[in-house]
């Protein structure tokens, strides 16, 4: 009865290895990878998606992972959407893989993208951020609490800075459902930076920043009111959860790793392996450390699980429209027209 | 920070650093952001201070170079050199190519040594002022920044203001900057991020420029010709001081506010220098008061764009946003406590700021009997030279064939407005400020609930606001009063 489990453990771990072993096998055989690996990185250089990427790219370099160099290819614009695009397309021969967050979802949901998650192969997910709503340091409100209340009282009058379409407005999407009755009133920000800085100039209300931006920017003069995460960051252990103050919202942010559908299964299991490989170097340690992110990395069942979680939790989220924008580009059309009438008339009287 | 910078490799590396910025701020179609993205992963392996000294002086020789082309052959090298197109390309044409580019260069230093000091000692103050600045507050000053195209070149207003509306039309396609809604892309995915700016702006200046060469059937070709020296005489430095000090420090400031950068800093400055100088007739007609306006000031924006990167912790600019991702990789932690965690790698960055615009002067200086010798390079090869770069350039920026024929088609365009003699500097400009100006209103806009009041309540505002409408007022007045007694 005792040598069973232990017995299960062993034939476990016999049947990984010769499996590891024939995928070995395998890409000698295939030469994979013949050539550099291409990691789509689908924002601008820089961010925070790129410095991710970047971190894996330093720790495979360094420890010698991969024999052919990692080459990140920033392909930037519309809310990540372009870049996705174009992983999509690529040739699935595990060359080329995109790096997304949960803007893979969240760009579908708010109707941006027609494709999603299902229409790639995912490699993993590594790497999870914890998300704090915070207001600025002289703020009246010190607890989610008081601050719902408010919301709830006032509704629609506090200004929730944003970016409309990305992980970030769902999260303050995910906010708002955690108590009924709650509204804010949702305006485009942009980036971290940008919500920093109009928090700070009074500009918003509150806002919401991953931790890594939350401790870049603490000592800028913003306070945090509570984490969204299931239980309290173990790198901010005196900030509260929201669950803790009565509100019922979780969120949090992860990494995934996707490769164009029909890539070969033994290509993905070789990049698998490799990110788990980089993610025990002292490089990722030392780096997720600093960026507050759990060292966790998924694949296969538990992998699939966190994707179609992910997705279903979107479903229950409804977009209300922000006020009506002023039609700026019928009105360009026409002063561009009076514009040229002028031209014209001026030509004629020259 | 004199200890780090008497180091002779550390000397090797800004030398270096400032050289390749130069290079590939000079070719139409490579920018610095392209250089620092594709530099970054070589610095992992070196000293987190030594790779910073490495992509901040390739950031401060980038937007220096610019000023190569754009004064020598008309196609300004980075979207900050397009001022600069104005009056560097036709004092180049009339047999001055030394004084302009050394006017340019010298400028250019001033500009880079302003902000430094600016950097070094106020950057935190400035920081905070910066944040005043609300949705409201920036849009208001991306107008005044539009209002200020109806005098833009020697064209005339309405000339002017349809360039510029034509820019900010061709800006709409795409994402809508506050909504994240898709408009006007036809239900095609590529068109989702609409047209970016490095295909326009080198399709409408240097695709357009060898286009309009090509064709000239009266070979009427503008030739940069002559041989003169760059070297420009203290006096005329003197005698310019104010409008150094000013354009410096406009640069400064603008360069502070996050995505507005280098591009408005020269405009205003180009702009003001045009309503303070005594013979605003030259500008646009080869004035060196309009090439030290725009050089000082595209300068300028680097150690203003450093400045809440280093204070905050938030980048100024595209390039700032590359060189923050620098500091997470190489495992510094930016924000307001760098200063004190990492105390060598802010010193390293300020430092970096000085010597590479004293090392920028001393090599453009040194080497300008050559760079002039670019304008004599024979057409025939230089035209197919810089057409491979402004394809290379528009594909690698993101390894897609739709940015190469939006370039090729805006160069098109572009010629054919020269033709029809409508500026192409306002065209891109009203394209680049656009995005900024809308996404500002609607920010505004949804935050105060749709009201368009604190537009005029928010005394800031209300200032920038009331300027731009006089400014178009007080232009009509000086056009009647300057233009008429000719015509009639």
């Amino acid at each position: 009865m005792f040598l069973f489990p232990i017995r299960q453990t062993f034939l476990y771990r016999y049947l990984n290895l010769i499996l590891v072993g024939c995928v070995l096998v395998i890409e000698t055989l295939s030469g994979y990878p013949q050539k550099p690996i291409t990691v789509i990185v689908p924002f601008a250089a820089g961010g925070g998606s790129d410095v991710f990427v970047r971190i894996f790219q330093k720790a495979i370099r360094k420890n010698k992972l991969c024999p052919q160099p990692i080459v990140i290819k920033n392909i930037a614009g519309a809310g990540g959407t372009i870049g996705s695009r174009s992983a999509k397309n690529a040739t699935p021969d595990g060359h080329t893989i995109l790096c997304l967050h949960d803007g893979i979802y969240t760009a579908k949901h708010y109707g941006n993208a027609d494709w999603g998650p299902e229409d790639f192969e995912p490699i993993a997910a590594t790497g999870r951020s914890g998300v704090v709503v915070a207001v600025k340091e002289d703020s009246a409100y010190d607890s989610l609490d008081e601050l719902m209340e408010e919301a709830r009282d006032r509704p629609y009058q506090l200004v929730y800075g944003t970016n409309l379409g990305a992980p970030n407005h769902y999260s303050a999407l995910f906010l708002q459902n955690g108590k009924s009755g709650v509204k804010f009133r949702f305006t485009q920000t942009g980036g971290g930076a940008k919500r920093l800085a109009q928090l700070k100039g009074g500009h918003i209300d509150l806002t919401g920043f991953s931790l890594a931006e939350y401790q870049q920017f603490k000592d800028a003069g913003i306070k945090a009111l509570a984490s969204l995460g299931e239980e309290r960051e173990s790198s901010f252990p005196n900030l509260s959860t929201a669950l803790e103050q009565d509100v019922r919202a979780t969120h949090n942010l992860m990494q995934f790793w996707w490769a164009p559908k029909n890539t070969p299964p033994e290509r993905i299991a070789y990049l698998q392996n490799l990110l788990d490989k980089a993610m025990v170097t002292k490089e990722i340690k030392e780096s997720f450390q600093n960026l507050h992110m759990d060292p966790v990395i998924q694949v296969g069942q538990e992998l699939q699980k966190t994707i179609s979680d992910r997705s279903q939790k979107l479903q229950g989220i409804t977009i209300e429209k922000p006020t009506a924008l002023p039609p700026l580009e019928w009105i360009i059309l026409c002063m561009t027209a009076v514009c040229f009438l002028f031209v014209i008339r001026e030509t004629k009287s020259a | 920070m004199i200890d780090l910078f008497s180091t002779p490799s550390i000397l090797w590396l800004v030398f270096l650093g400032t050289t390749l910025g130069i290079t590939v701020g000079a070719i139409p179609g490579l920018t610095g952001t392209m250089l620092i993205a594709l530099s970054l992963p070589l610095t992992f392996s070196m000293e987190p201070v030594n790779g910073l000294v490495l992509l901040v002086a390739m950031y401060v020789g980038a937007v220096s170079g610019g000023l190569i082309s754009a004064t020598l052959l008309r196609m300004p090298g980075t979207p900050a050199a397009i001022m600069t197109t104005l009056d560097g390309f036709p004092m180049a044409t009339s047999g001055q190519p030394g004084r302009a580019l050394g006017l340019g260069v010298g400028a250019s230093l001033v500009g880079g040594i302003i902000s430094w000091f600016a950097l070094w000692q106020l950057a935190e103050p400035m920081a905070d002022i910066s944040t005043m600045l609300g949705p409201f507050e920036l849009f208001s000053m991306v107008v005044l920044a539009l209002a200020m195209l109806a005098g833009i070149g020697d064209s005339t207003r309405a000339r002017g203001l349809l360039a510029g509306s034509l820019g900010v039309l061709v800006a709409m396609p795409g994402m809508h900057p506050a909504s994240g809604e898709l408009r006007w892309t036809f239900g095609l995915t590529f068109m989702n991020e609409g047209f970016r700016l490095i295909p326009v702006l080198i399709g409408m200046f240097a695709i357009g420029k060898i286009l309009q060469d090509l064709t000239s059937k009266d070979g009427k070709i503008e030739e940069v010709s002559g041989n003169d020296s760059a070297w420009v005489a203290l006096p005329v430095w003197l005698s310019n001081l104010f409008n150094l000090v000013r354009s410096s420090l406009i640069g400064t400031f603008i360069g502070i506010l996050p995505g507005i950068g280098a591009n408005i800093g020269s405009l205003a400055a180009y702009m003001a220098a045009k309503r303070g100088s005594k013979q605003p007739e030259k500008f646009g007609k080869g004035s060196e008061e309009g090439i030290i306006a725009s050089e000082a000031a595209n300068n300028a924006t680097v150690g203003g764009a450093l400045i809440p990167l280093i204070s905050l912790g938030i980048p100024g600019s595209v390039i700032g946003a590359v060189l923050l991702g620098a500091l997470i990789v190489h495992g510094l932690q930016p924000g307001p406590l760098l200063f004190r965690q990492n105390p060598e790698a802010v010193h390293a960055i300020i430092g970096t700021v000085l010597v590479a615009n004293v090392m920028m002067f001393i090599i453009m200086v040194g080497c300008a009997k050559w760079i002039a010798k670019l304008s004599s390079i024979p057409k025939k090869i230089l035209f197919p030279l810089v057409t491979g770069c402004c394809i290379w350039g528009a594909y690698a920026l993101n390894g897609m064939w739709f940015d190469v024929s939006v370039m090729l088609i805006f160069g098109i365009i572009g010629w054919q407005m020269e033709k029809a003699k409508l500026p192409l500097a306002a065209f891109v400009i009203g394209f680049v400020l656009a995005p900024i100006a809308e996404e500002n209103l609607c920010a505004g806009l949804m935050a105060s609930g749709g009201s368009y009041l604190p537009l005029l309540t928010r005394p800031i505002s209300l200032c920038l606001l009331s300027t731009a409408v006089l400014l178009i007022i007080w232009k009509r007045k000086q056009k009647e009063s300057s233009t008429d007694p000719p015509q009639s």
